[in-house]
């Protein structure tokens, strides 16, 4: 804008290029920048294109219901059932969000509302670092602490009281590898990435509607019960979103806990075999092989599909929910 | 603990390597004559890799202006390169299925290695296993058909109620593929929890008194003692069925199953061959090279922990190759 003034007014006519370049200019780097910010798009979609070329061979001899409904995974005998795979999917992942989700919301809440600055700065930067640690990394602790655990004090225990009622609680897998050593592990590494969101969202809402709150009487508590809480909560969805999505991809970490067994589980100490798991186990085994590897690459297409349709639901939920686009 | 740490180090480290090493493949034809020259690109299975590195330091030594290029990253990454041509020779641990060879892929045995059940080393009828060995049928019981739930019911003391823990491989490999072989199945037929990698396996059976797994060769014995690494047991595999396990069927030490697997007297599979792919037969300088393997190269086998074939064996792989 102040370009512009200085080179109508004429003081600056040597120096400053003329009209319609600047103008060329404008237009040029608009183009630019949205060609590139359409690149992420453009690849998206090449890498579903791929991905659906690559599994053509094994859509040619079974209809698609079939391959997402069948129970049977014994690719060499020509059984190509994904059914497990998605449930284990879906399990662990239900499982490391019910688990996050609480800690999760309260420390934020803590962060945002409660904390002095000095715990806040200490204590912020350490939950960051949380999403720092590389998730083979995640996947050693969760064998040498969470799967011995879950095998010797939380399986016997639940086992016993409440296996018997509660079929969720009921399994006949006498390891600690289960979907709940993956969810616990899951739960740990998308903490910070909801506790981050959350924590940004409830900073954003105006001090104004605090101390309006405070002024009338209220608790600090029913401040962020009335006040705060219901403008951050889309934000906050948004964030438990994000955290699921990761959730739903994250492979080594949980490939190293969940006991990749082939079968729907019932139960939350039952073994799971995720998708990322299936594809990490066998991809550089089997790619030799033509069906297999249409499988396998069938299976990355599912679990594009899955993170695209939950993605696109919650955002539709969001928009229906609070009555228009998210600012 | 120590050694998973450092298997994923060593694991990341090369599949560093594997990255750095992966736009560069093709090979310059060798001349004919006596000065051999250019580069050998090779890939696959991470059970050869130590060896074909080794094999391929000490090939430089002899003909300084041949380059080597070799990556890991699993036998059908070896067989897909090779048979695609990133690279020239493929390495390749477990047999090699039809439509592979259809494909045109033609392999050579080079050497041996073996797969070992273990045990944990405080299993509670583990006097009786030592002296009753494990048969076959038994390993059918518990990984195929899961018939035998019991560690009682496995050495014929049904008083004993201990659940046996299984265990294998989650990821697809020449090992769980070998040990499914000497089973008569494939890999996904395996029953019991999946474990991510050789040192993974071996973890969760050291940790779990009722557990049982199979390892390769080089992670169940101790490289320093020779012995089985601290808290697992190599069980004897009850080969002739007589119910016992016969001196020859007891696997001690390192030294002794190395010598049991290259007298052929440890049943194979699991014992297995290792392979070397390439696309159709090999010629010039690759050829020069995997000859050398199957001859000079054969006294680095034992020292890099592999099981020599035998002279019959190499023949086979010669004639092959010439």
């Amino acid at each position: 804008m102040t370009t512009d003034l200085r080179a109508s007014s004429g003081t600056t006519r040597t120096t400053e290029p003329s009209l319609p370049r600047r103008r060329a200019k404008d237009w040029l780097a608009g183009k630019t920048f949205s060609a590139i910010a359409l690149l992420p798009i453009v690849i998206g979609i090449a890498i579903l294109i791929a991905l659906v070329l690559r599994t053509r061979p094994i859509l040619e001899i079974k209809p698609l219901w079939n391959l997402l409904t069948g129970h049977t995974w014994k690719p060499l005998q020509g059984e190509f059932g994904f059914y497990p795979f998605i449930a284990g999917t879906v399990w662990v992942t239900t499982v490391s969000i019910i688990l996050a989700v609480p800690p999760c919301l309260l420390t934020a809440i803590y962060l945002a509302e409660y904390a002095r600055p000095g715990v806040r700065t200490v204590t912020k930067p350490l939950i960051d670092l949380l999403a720092a640690i590389p998730s083979v990394v995640y996947g050693v602790w969760g064998v040498v602490v969470i799967v011995p655990w879950v095998e010797d004090s939380i399986s016997p225990f639940l086992g016993k009281w409440l296996g018997g009622v509660i079929p969720l609680f009921a399994t006949d897998n006498p390891t600690g590898y289960s979907v709940l050593a993956g969810g616990l592990v899951l739960a740990v590494m998308v903490a910070p990435f909801i506790i981050a969101v959350t924590y940004e969202v409830m900073h954003t809402v105006p001090e104004g509607m605090r101390e309006a709150s405070l002024a009338v009487g209220a608790t600090r508590w029913q401040t962020i019960k009335y006040a705060v809480l219901p403008r951050a909560l889309p934000g906050i969805i948004a964030g438990v979103v994000l955290g699921s999505s990761r959730a739903l991809g994250e492979t080594m970490a949980v490939l190293m806990v969940v006991g990749n067994v082939a079968k729907v589980p019932t139960s939350i100490f039952d073994p799971a075999y995720p998708l990322p798991a299936l594809i990490a186990n066998n991809y550089g085994e089997m790619l030799s092989i033509p069906l297999y590897d249409a499988a396998l690459l069938g299976a990355a297409l599912i679990l594009l599909v899955i993170v695209l349709v939950f993605n696109i639901v919650s955002t539709l939920v969001l928009r229906h929910f609070i009555g228009r686009p998210e600012e | 603990m120590k050694r998973s740490i450092k298997n994923i180090i060593v694991i990341w480290v090369l599949a560093a390597m594997l990255l750095s090493a992966a736009g560069c493949a093709g090979q310059q034809a060798a001349p004919a004559g006596t000065k051999l020259q250019g580069t050998i690109t090779v890939s696959g299975a991470w059970a050869l890799y130590p060896m074909m590195t080794r094999w391929a330091e000490e090939f430089q030594k002899l003909y300084p202006d041949v380059k080597f290029d070799v990556s890991a990253g699993g036998a059908g990454k070896g067989m897909a390169d090779a048979l695609g041509g990133a690279v020239d020779i493929g390495m390749v641990s477990r047999e090699i299925t039809a439509d592979e060879e259809a494909k045109g892929a033609y392999w050579v045995a080079v050497t041996k290695d073996a797969v070992l059940p273990i045990v944990n080393a405080k299993n509670p009828v583990l006097q009786d296993l030592t002296a009753r060995g494990f048969s076959k049928d038994t390993f059918i019981g518990i990984y195929i058909t899961g018939e035998i739930t019991t560690w009682g019911q496995v050495v014929g003391k049904p008083e004993i109620t201990d659940e046996i823990h299984v265990y294998t491989r989650s990821d697809a490999a020449g090992a769980p593929e070998t040990w499914a072989k000497y089973l008569d199945k494939k890999q996904e037929d395996l029953l019991g929890v999946g474990v991510f990698g050789d040192p993974g396996l071996l973890e969760a059976v050291i940790k779990d008194p009722l557990g049982i797994g199979f390892n390769n060769l080089g992670y169940a014995y101790d490289n320093t003692s020779g012995k089985p690494v601290a808290g697992a047991f190599v069980l004897p595999i009850d080969n002739n069925a007589n119910g016992q396990a016969d001196p020859e069927e007891l696997l001690e030490t390192k030294t002794e199953a190395m010598e049991m697997v290259a007298q052929g007297k440890y049943p194979s599979p699991p014992a297995r061959a290792e392979n070397l792919v390439t696309n159709g037969k090999p010629t010039g300088l690759v050829q020069a090279f995997i000859e050398w393997v199957l001859t000079e190269g054969q006294a680095f086998v034992g020292e890099a922990g592999y099981v020599k074939l035998t002279q019959d064996q190499l023949d086979a792989s010669l004639k092959k190759i010439r």
